[in-house]
Parts: C-alpha cells; structure tokens; sequence
C-alpha cells in the first residue's frame, strides 16, 4: 500500500522561548519534526517493512523546511513533496487541510498519516479536516496500528476506554506518539536522503484563513507554594492540616 | 438574535461535568448579549438527560436519539451535528474538549463550513467573531485567537469555567435522526479496558496522579489506598503508562487528559513540562517528590520533599484520622 505521510516542521518547544510584544521570540533554528508527525512517519515505515509498500511525505512549509522533508527521507521515507508557502504566510487549519486535500485529489494514497495534532498549536484538527475535505473515514488519536489486508485496524485512544477500529483504504489515521518510538536515522539513512527526490511546488494561492492568531500571552502564574518542613509522620500531619483548613479542599 | 448551541457529551451515561462547565459559560455570554441558549445531546435516549440539563439554564434542548450513539463513532456524531447545526443556524458552537469532540471537530468545521477554536481556556464574543486564548507551545504560552464568521466553534478545556446551575423552563425537541449504517465505512469492533464504575478522571474533583517514583505493585497499592480514602481518581505520567503500571486512560498531560480537580496529589512525579500541562489549572495541588529540585514543587501549593513510600503510609493515616474526626 502506498503510505502518504502529511508532516510539519515546528519549533523545537524544549528551546528557550520569550514573548516580545506579543510575538514569540526563539531561535529560528531551533525547528523539528513536529514529535507527533515523527511518530506517523515510523508507523508508516513499520508497517510497509512488514507488508510491502511505499512511504511518502508532504509539508507545507517555508523554504527551509526542506531539512525537516530530508529528515522524515533519512528515516526511511522514498519521496517528499514540499508545498513551499513564505516564512510569514497566514495559514490556519482549514487552509492546511484544502491545500493537503488538493494535493491528495491528485497524488492519492491508500493511507494517509498525520500527526494528531502539531507540537506548537496543539489544534489536531488538520487530520480531520483532510479526511472530511477528501470523504474518507478516519480515525484520530491513534495509539496502535495494523494492517489486515487492504484493511487498516486502528486503536484509537478514546475517552473512556481503547477503541479497536477497522478502516477500509484508503482511509486517514491521525498518530499519538504514544504509538511508538520513531527510529534515529543511521548514517547511511541520513546520506541517502541527500539523493533521494523531493518535489518543491510553490504555493501560488493561499486559501483565507478565518483564525488567527493576534499575540501570545504568559500564563497566569501560580502562587509560589511552600514545601513543609520537618521529619515525614510531621510533613503528613501538617498537609493533612493545611487541606483542612487554609485549603478548605477535604 | 441569534443562538448560542452547547454541546452535552454523555460519558459513561451521564452529561459530564465540562460539558455543563461550557453550557454554564454559554449561558452567561447569551445573557450578557442579548441570545438565546440551546443544549443539544446525542444519545440512546437523549430524552433521559434533559431534566439535568434545563437546571443549567438551556432554554431549548435538542435531542437526538438513536442507538448508533451508545459508543463513540466519528461519522454520526458528525452528521447528527451537521443536521442540529443547519436547523438551528447558531451564532456559536461550544463543546467540551474531550477526546470524542477532538475526533469530529475538525469535519464538523467542514461540513458547516464553521471557523474553529480548539481546546480554549477562555473565550468570548467580541465585534462580530470569537476571540479565546488556548495554551500553546507545549502550554508554555496563552495565543490569543480570534474566529470570524459564523458559526464559530469553540472546545472548552475542563476546568476553564464553573458549572453553575441556573434553572429554566426548557423547550425539548427531539430532532428526527436516520443514520444509513450501510454508508458507515469504519466498523467499530470492541473497545477495550474501559473503566467501570470507576471515577473519570476529567470529571473527578480529587486526583491522585502517579509518577516515576511509584516503582512496584506495593507503591501501586500505596496509590490505589489514597485514592480510595479521598474518594479519588487516578492518573499517572506517560512514564508509568508506557511502562504498562497504569491504563493509557490515565495519562495526565499534553497528549492525555487535562484534569483540573479541586485537589491534585502528585505522587513521585517529576512535573515534566508536558504532564503539567495536564493539570496546571488545578485548585491546590500537593506535590510528594524525593528530588527537591523537580520542577513539580514550582506549581505545587504544597510540597513534600521526601520518599512517598515512607510518606503515602503516614498521609493515609492522617487523611484517615482526619476522616474519623469529620464523621
């Protein structure tokens, strides 16, 4: 089965980050692959090493996204396609997914992989939003992926319980990272990227986007608590008592 | 005048707490507007849930009643929504952000044509659209966003608002709802180690969440004694998930859960950046950690620096003590 993996560079979150006017403030080249998409791309490779088949990629993405395609190709991916937008292009997820849908009216996939949400947003609506835009069923949050036959069955992390869901391909399934753990890319893999083809499409017409984002915020911060002093049987009495009292929570 | 729409999501056969968390808030920006309040549920019998739901102040409530709705499945979820949704051409659209909302919301946004906010802490009508701020970047940072168009969708994190009651004589109409089961592609063939009877974790007003530090079946037990004596749910960090001592339904954090209980136990967790924010926004929180550097103590009302397997012991005493005296 042909496996078409949607992916998206993101800043690396464990890097130092600083609002400054209302807009974040990093370093540029502290980028990744979005942890999630990561996890996609492995489940992908996993399953055609098992069954046969082929991985492709797709971002959408500034020019120096490239290294984040040549990323997911060192891991094991044949092919990239890179929707090249400018670096201060203002997508949202609708206009992700419209251009993801009209890639995919042409390209097609029998699957269709993407990350369940992206490290930096947190939205996780790109995948649903593909799904419906090309009629496929889908599934999200998927922790488990098998293939039986031209079906894939996903285990989908619901709310009260693990859901065992069979998808007919082609299909969408959108990963959590606690699917697996995606593999290093090897010496040898990382070379071999270098020659492997990604196709770069720059993007002539950006589709409205209806969401923005007008500036970043701090957080509310927490009081600072105070840790209790003592030997443990005194600490256990007095938070018991702190509860009770200036806490009022038992 | 036009209509703000809730969204009821029934868990384990009861409305769940965020969802009148956002049917509370709901109410509130209907008054302060000058709207009118509608509640929609799906379910078996919807029917069952709309004395509960009128306490909150909906003034209709619509109903969509169809056994498809006993588990969890994306595509009639999204068609019921899609029909409720062009009936009743709401201005707004709340839900709880569960994971049943995640898995609809962005078809849903598509199918009516909806601009959408995903995941809010807060939100607000302000000059025509929708403007909320949602944690980003691992929720290091609040981005404030802004919706145009109408309907807007919004998913609420628990805990954002209050649920409040507010009673009002509710208009119910049960909305015609045929679902071709010939057309559902995907089979849902079982779902496994749902909880029974247990507490939800979403829900639950105490949360005893176990980390690292709890090493073995007795420090499992430890975990289990506490919850039982506050009447408690449990969580856990990815950590003690992936090692297979606690359910996937469990996780606290950036990809599990957000719980915002009234009390937050955490118990031999470290406080990684992603479990905390899971659970930043609870009331008071009680940190019990042997490393007095762990980033934990940082949010934590109160900390213990110490071994929770000398600790727990003393705690459940304590709590117990405390219990007998109340009684």
């Amino acid at each position: 089965m042909k496996f078409c993996v949607c992916i998206k560079q993101v800043p690396d979150v464990t890097a130092p980050i600083q609002i400054r006017d209302g807009e974040l403030a990093m370093d540029a080249g502290r980028v990744v692959l979005n942890a999630y998409d990561a996890s996609a791309v492995e489940e992908a490779l996993v399953l055609t090493e098992q069954h046969g088949g082929e991985v492709e990629v797709i971002l959408i993405g500034p020019d120096r996204a490239t290294e984040t395609i040549r990323k997911a190709l060192a891991m094991g991916a044949a092919k990239g396609t890179h929707l090249v937008v400018a670096e201060d292009a203002e997508l949202d997820s609708a206009s992700v997914s419209k251009l993801l849908a009209d890639f995919f009216q042409d390209a097609g996939a029998d699957v269709i992989l993407t990350g369940k949400q992206a490290q930096d947003t947190d939205a996780g609506l790109g995948g649903a939003m593909l799904a419906e835009r090309l009629g496929l069923p889908y599934a999200t949050n998927a922790v488990g992926l098998a293939q039986e036959g031209e079906t894939l069955v996903v285990t989908r992390q619901g709310d009260t319980g693990q859901e065992i869901i069979a998808l007919p391909t082609p299909c969408l399934v959108t990963c959590s990272n606690d699917m697996n753990d995606p593999r290093i890319p090897s010496l040898k893999g990382v070379m071999g990227a270098k020659r492997k083809p990604i196709d770069s499409r720059p993007v002539v017409d950006i589709p409205a986007a209806r969401v923005r984002t007008l500036r970043y915020e701090p957080l509310p911060t927490r009081e600072p608590g105070r840790v209790l002093e003592g030997e443990p049987h005194e600490q256990a009495a007095e938070v018991v008592h702190l509860l009770e009292t200036e806490a009022s929570v038992l | 005048m036009s209509t703000i729409l809730s969204f009821i999501a029934i868990q384990n056969g009861k409305p769940t707490r965020s969802s009148f968390e956002g049917l509370s808030r709901a109410r509130h920006l209907a008054a302060q507007h000058g709207h009118t309040l509608a509640a929609v549920v799906l379910a078996p019998d919807a029917s069952a849930f709309t004395d509960e739901i009128a306490r909150y102040g909906a003034q209709t409530i619509y109903t969509v009643s169809d056994p498809i709705f006993a588990q969890h499945m994306n595509a009639p979820v999204v068609r019921a929504l899609e029909a409720v949704i062009a009936q009743v051409q709401p201005a707004l659209v709340v839900f709880p952000s569960s994971e049943g909302v995640k898995d609809v919301l962005g078809a849903l946004a598509v199918r009516t044509h909806a601009a959408v906010l995903p995941d809010v802490a807060s939100f607000d009508l302000a000059d025509g659209g929708v403007e909320a701020t949602r944690p980003v970047m691992a929720s290091k940072f609040y981005a404030r966003v802004r919706a145009e168009g109408e309907p807007v969708l919004v998913s609420v994190r628990s805990g954002s608002y209050e649920a409040t009651e507010s009673p009002a004589d509710a208009t119910v109409e049960a909305l015609p709802f045929s679902f071709d089961e010939s057309s559902l592609k995907q089979t849902l063939r079982e779902v496994v180690g749902a909880a029974t009877g247990g507490i939800d974790l979403a829900d639950a007003r105490v949360v005893i969440s176990a980390g690292r530090g709890v090493k073995d079946e007795a420090g499992q037990h430890l975990v289990q004694e506490l919850a039982d004596v506050l009447g408690a749910a449990i969580g856990a960090s990815r950590a003690v998930v992936e090692n297979g001592m606690f359910p996937a339904t469990a996780q606290i954090g950036q990809t599990g859960k957000v719980v915002s209980p009234d009390l937050y136990i955490g118990v031999g967790i470290s406080g990684a950046i992603q479990h905390v924010a899971g659970m930043v926004n609870s009331r008071v929180i009680v940190a019990i950690n042997t490393n007095p550097d762990a980033p934990i103590f940082e949010v934590a009302t109160y900390g213990i620096v110490g071994d929770l397997y000398t600790v727990l012991p003393l705690l459940i005493e304590e709590l117990k003590k405390a219990k007998a005296v109340a009684a």
